[in-house]
């Protein structure tokens, strides 16, 4: 036991123990949070799909993918539009048939009455029965109870829709959605050939069945008009706060990870420095190097253990806590291969950048105990750097399970963070050389960096590389928790309304006033559907159907015009349309269709046709809460057309029952969509999300402090040698000191002009990465030369010690 | 008990250093530890002194002390005539460099200068004028003007040595201290640098304080003190030298 707590008395092991203890903490709560994070993502999607394979259509699935999918959990539903009817009154909603499987994932809610609160159901409506959303009782004037027609069946109101799983907030099902048991559909008499049906088969896994295969056998039957989706499919395209988040978390984990690293092998190197004697000692003794090697590397190995397994319990406590805190119920998501990567991640950084640094003491000769200040023969530099390369990319293996999500960002910052020390290297040399028509103090300083490579290009590479890491963190925390911010407002839109109508404008300002909402810009839209591509009909054009495509190609589509481009939406090729034909299309609709840049797109409106030009393509965050468009043209475009606006408010969630109805009832004809619910959800993911971005940014903090601290401990030594032997010469206090701040000004100087190159390197494809913008002009980037300043405070204030160390201890060094 | 008082200077010699009196004493946890007691020696202008004694009888202690690169629990140190071990730190180091310089066992040279630069270096801390040229005349004078550009690493133990006392007498001291200079030499370099060190002191007529083990280097010196266990256990009279 003594042994294992006999290195803690060094200074430099315990600076190395806490750089693995951090890394062992970041390494193992971001492991277990991914497999968390994602087994989330998976739900989330599988409840946005309705299931975790979907098989989608326009016709119903064949009797042989039926037989495929009775393997394992499934559903079936049926989506069109119809009308309802009550006496005189019609209707059109959204009609959807399902069976007594649905839902296979999320949680339906319905409630017994309009107002009444929701409870979660398991299954839908009994057959006869209609569940119905709030608007169809508002605009039929029905209570449940009463009955209604679909079709040739009469069916009685249940219950009242509140959520149903696989709705998000798009805006292409806009009629008011109505909800039956399938065995009622052939009763109701409204499929036809030539309705517009939409089939899906939702399944979900089965114990025993791998669902990879069901989808692997149904691939090739698949008809023209079916698709099959599974989870990473329809993973959330869109950046929402987890998935950016999650991207971020990982590279700021194998960016701490990287700085612990550094600290590792500065500390370890000062470690090495200390224990070479010792080496030599043994060497003397006859130890052979096997005993060497157990005896140093072993015990050291041993000594760190304690630290790993305090960081990776503190990572397992930390996601313990964040479940309990978030009610995460399902059992713990990590699987063997996660535990052992959280087991191996921090070895890993010691087995790379400690390592490779004390495996230079087996090769201390016995010489050295008779040689004073005999030091070990710098361990294999090839090997040093080939590990250095090399852990990052295992680190970045642990932490996804596609290198592409990071590899290529990591590798930019590792080869900059490399190559920048070798570029700032001369220009320390030049100053050396050019120093000596500088002050003395001056020219020792300089002379002392730039004649220890050993010493000041590790340094100068730790120092750089925090550096940039913190100015980076700095940059992309801010612009995320920005853009979290202003995409969840804190009176982001909870209703939005479709239909309005030019004369309905006013009432419905006057009704925004009453009820103290607030209000958002209307847009303008015009009912419109595509009908050619390049003067080629739909149908020859489109060879690749789908559930996307089919819906642009067989229905109405709401068009739009506005001059500026929404928040929620980013151009990925071409320009924005600001005059004339232009129109804007959503790229994954654009990629469907095989639309291009410059193709001539022909629509169908109520007064004529619509001609316009793809002049650009656009990624559009369709979890925002914010109206989006496939079809977006310049201003001016729709000028003609038979125009109703769309748009969205906040309304006060503490106020009166019946507030929309009376809306509704002032403006029957306008479709009302609530959207508390989804809101409450973003809103609260975004919370989290803002938290563990401040967890990240002061673990960054830590890990950056860390290298810092190592780089000041590292050169003590050397440097209360210098100081001595200048001051038996004659040297002042003051000198020294000057000598200590100009060495350290210097050195924080190159470092942050090292990192703002490499922060401004990055900008771009990090900001791609995560879907934000990242500008060139940020403030952050004023923080590596404070940092400097920083390093020049606490390098003068470390070198104290140096600096009054007794030169009497000159002497005794060389006395016999 | 020896006569330790420092009586065996003529009136006429110039002192350049005395030692009243001192002692230093340090905190150990068993108790307050001695390491020097009671010391009393003058030294004239151009003498030389050895101290010698077993290790651990606190040679390189006094040697500190005098050299005012510690200050004693108790007595004092003058200097040139005038107070030294009161003064502060700041102040002692620039007496230090006005008057002294050093040749160290382990030879001290700063690893990342040439040999150049390192005699340069005190030479530069004093604000001399063309320490260059005067750095590069020391070197040939101690036989290594073909090395001006030599890093101490690539130079031997020997040479390394003459550096150090290039260095030391570039800045024309008064008072040399030696610690173990032959120490971490073989048998041919100590006794090149033995030659060296008094043939350069001889001919600058700089004092001379040596701790040393080395017998033939000690019997050089005018001078003998032994120190056993903190306090002077023998002391052989000056060598009468007649004035100039």
């Amino acid at each position: 036991m003594r042994t294992l707590l006999r290195p803690w008395r060094d200074p430099s092991f315990r600076l190395l123990a806490a750089a693995l203890a951090i890394a062992a903490f970041a390494l193992g709560a971001m492991i277990l949070l991914r497999a968390e994070l994602e087994a989330r993502f998976a739900v989330r999607t599988a409840e946005a799909l309705g299931g975790e394979l979907v098989l989608s259509g326009t016709h119903a699935p064949t009797p042989e993918q039926r037989t495929l999918a009775a393997r394992v959990r499934q559903a079936e539903v049926v989506d069109f539009s119809t009308v309802l009817v009550r006496g005189d009154d019609l209707l059109l909603v959204s009609a959807r048939a399902v069976d007594a499987a649905y839902p296979l994932a999320g949680t339906l809610e319905v409630a017994p009455s309009r107002f009444a609160p929701a409870a979660a159901r398991t299954q839908g409506p009994a057959p006869g029965e209609l569940w119905v959303a709030d608007q169809v009782l508002d605009r039929l004037g029905v209570i449940p109870g009463d009955t209604l027609e679909l079709g040739n069946k009469t069916f009685i109101i249940d219950a009242v829709i509140r959520q149903l799983p696989d709705e998000g907030a798009g805006f292409y099902g806009m009629s008011p959605r109505v909800l039956f048991h399938r065995d009622d559909l052939a009763a109701t008499g409204v499929l036809a050939p030539g309705t517009h049906v939409d089939y899906r088969l939702l399944m979900s896994h089965a114990i025993g069945v791998d669902l990879d295969s069901i989808a692997a056998a149904l691939r090739p039957g698949l008809r023209p008009d079916q698709q099959l989706e599974d989870i990473a499919d329809a993973a959330v395209r869109s950046l929402g706060p987890l998935r950016q988040l999650t991207l971020w978390a990982k590279l700021a984990v194998l960016l701490i990870s990287l700085l612990c690293g550094a600290a590792i092998h500065l500390a370890t190197s000062q470690r090495v420095a200390r224990r070479a004697r010792l080496a030599g000692l043994l060497r003397s003794f006859g130890a052979s190097r096997r005993q060497v090697i157990g005896r140093l590397l072993g015990r050291e190995f041993a000594a760190v253990l304690p630290a790993v397994a305090l960081g990776s319990g503190l990572g397992i406590a930390l996601v313990a806590v964040l479940r309990t805190l978030l009610d995460w119920q399902q059992r713990w998501a990590g699987t063997a291969t996660d535990w052992l990567a959280l087991a191996l991640g921090p070895l890993l950084l010691w087995f790379g950048f400690a390592l490779p640094r004390l495996a230079s003491l087996v090769r201390v000769p016995a010489l050295v105990v008779l040689r004073q200040g005999g030091q070990p023969r710098a361990a294999a530099g090839g090997l040093e750097l080939a590990a250095a390369l090399t852990v990052p990319v295992l680190l970045a293996g642990l932490l996804t399970d596609s290198l592409a999500d990071l590899g290529a960002l990591l590798l930019l910052v590792a080869a900059l963070g490399a190559l920048l020390p070798v570029v700032l290297w001369p220009a320390l040399k030049a100053l050396d050389i050019a120093g000596s028509r500088l002050p003395l103090a001056a020219r020792l300083a300089l002379r002392r960096l730039g004649r220890r490579p050993a010493l000041t290009l590790p340094l100068l590479a730790a120092l750089t590389l925090a550096m940039a890491v913190l100015t980076l963190s700095g940059l992309v925390g801010t612009r995320l928790l920005d853009d979290w911010r202003t995409k969840l407002p804190a009176r982001a839109p909870n209703h939005f309304v479709l239909n309005l109508f030019d004369a309905d404008r006013d009432a419905y300002h006057a009704w925004l006033d009453a009820q103290h909402a607030e209000g958002q810009p209307l847009y303008p839209t015009v009912r419109g559907r595509l009908t050619s591509i390049n003067d080629v009909p739909m149908r020859d054009a489109v060879t690749k159907e789908n559930a996307r495509s089919e819906r642009a190609l067989n229905r109405d589509l709401a068009l739009t015009e506005t001059a500026q481009l929404p928040r929620s939406n980013r151009v990925t090729q071409g320009t924005w349309p600001t005059r004339g034909d232009g129109v804007s299309v959503e790229r994954e609709l654009a990629e469907n269709l095989g639309l291009v840049l410059g193709d001539r797109l022909q629509f169908v409106t109520s007064r004529g046709t619509l001609d316009a030009r793809v002049t650009s393509l656009r990624e559009v965050d369709w979890d925002s809460f914010e109206p989006n468009f496939f079809f977006m043209f310049a201003p001016g475009a729709l000028a003609g057309e038979d125009i109703t606006w769309l748009t969205g408010f906040w309304l006060p969630p503490d106020g009166p029952a019946g507030r929309t109805a009376a809306l509704l009832q002032e403006l029957p004809h306008i479709t009302l969509l609530d959207v508390h619910a989804l809101l409450a959800r973003a809103a609260d993911i975004a919370r989290q999300a803002s938290r563990a971005t401040a967890l990240l940014a002061a673990l960054l903090m830590f890990a950056a402090l860390l290298v810092l601290a190592a780089a000041l401990q590292g050169g003590q030594v050397e440097r209360g040698r210098d100081n001595a032997l200048l001051r038996t010469l004659g040297g002042e206090q003051k000198l020294l000191r000057q000598i200590a701040w100009i060495e350290f000004l210097t050195l924080g100087g190159c470092a942050a002009l090292g990192a703002v190159l490499i922060a401004l390197a990055v900008l771009y494809p990090l900001g791609s990465r995560l879907g934000i913008a990242l500008p060139l002009g940020s403030p952050w980037l004023l923080l590596p030369p404070s940092l400097a300043a920083l390093v020049a405070v606490a390098g003068v204030a470390a070198s104290r010690r140096a600096l009054r160390q007794p030169t009497l201890t000159l002497l005794r060094h060389g006395s016999a | 008990m020896p006569d330790s008082s420092a009586s065996d200077t003529s009136l006429y010699e110039q002192v350049l250093l005395e030692a009243r009196h001192l002692g230093k004493r340090v905190s150990a946890p068993d108790g307050d530890l001695i390491l020097l007691q009671d010391i009393d020696l003058r030294l004239a202008a151009g003498a030389s002194l050895a101290i010698t004694g077993p290790s651990g009888s606190g040679k390189s202690t006094l040697l500190g002390l005098l050299a005012g690169l510690d200050t004693p629990s108790s007595g004092e140190v003058w200097l040139g005539g005038k107070p030294f071990s009161a003064l502060t730190e700041d102040a002692r180091a620039r007496r230090r460099g006005e008057l002294c310089a050093f040749v160290f066992q382990d030879f001290h040279l700063v690893g990342d200068l040439s040999a150049l630069e390192n005699v340069m270096l005190p030479l530069e801390l004093q604000r001399a004028p063309d320490s260059a040229q005067r750095a590069r005349a020391w070197l040939d004078r101690v036989g290594l003007g073909h090395r001006t550009g030599h890093f101490p690493a690539t130079l031997s133990g020997g040479e390394q040595q003459r550096v150090a006392l290039a260095r030391a007498f570039a800045v024309a001291p008064q008072l040399l201290f030696a610690d173990e200079p032959t120490g971490s030499l073989d048998h041919a370099n100590s006794a090149r640098v033995r030659d060296l060190l008094f043939e350069l002191n001889r001919e600058t007529g700089a004092a001379l304080i040596l701790v040393t083990h080395d017998a033939p280097l000690a019997e050089r010196c005018e001078r003998h003190l032994c120190l056993d266990e903190g306090r002077i256990r023998e002391q052989s009279a000056p060598v009468r030298r007649s004035r100039p």
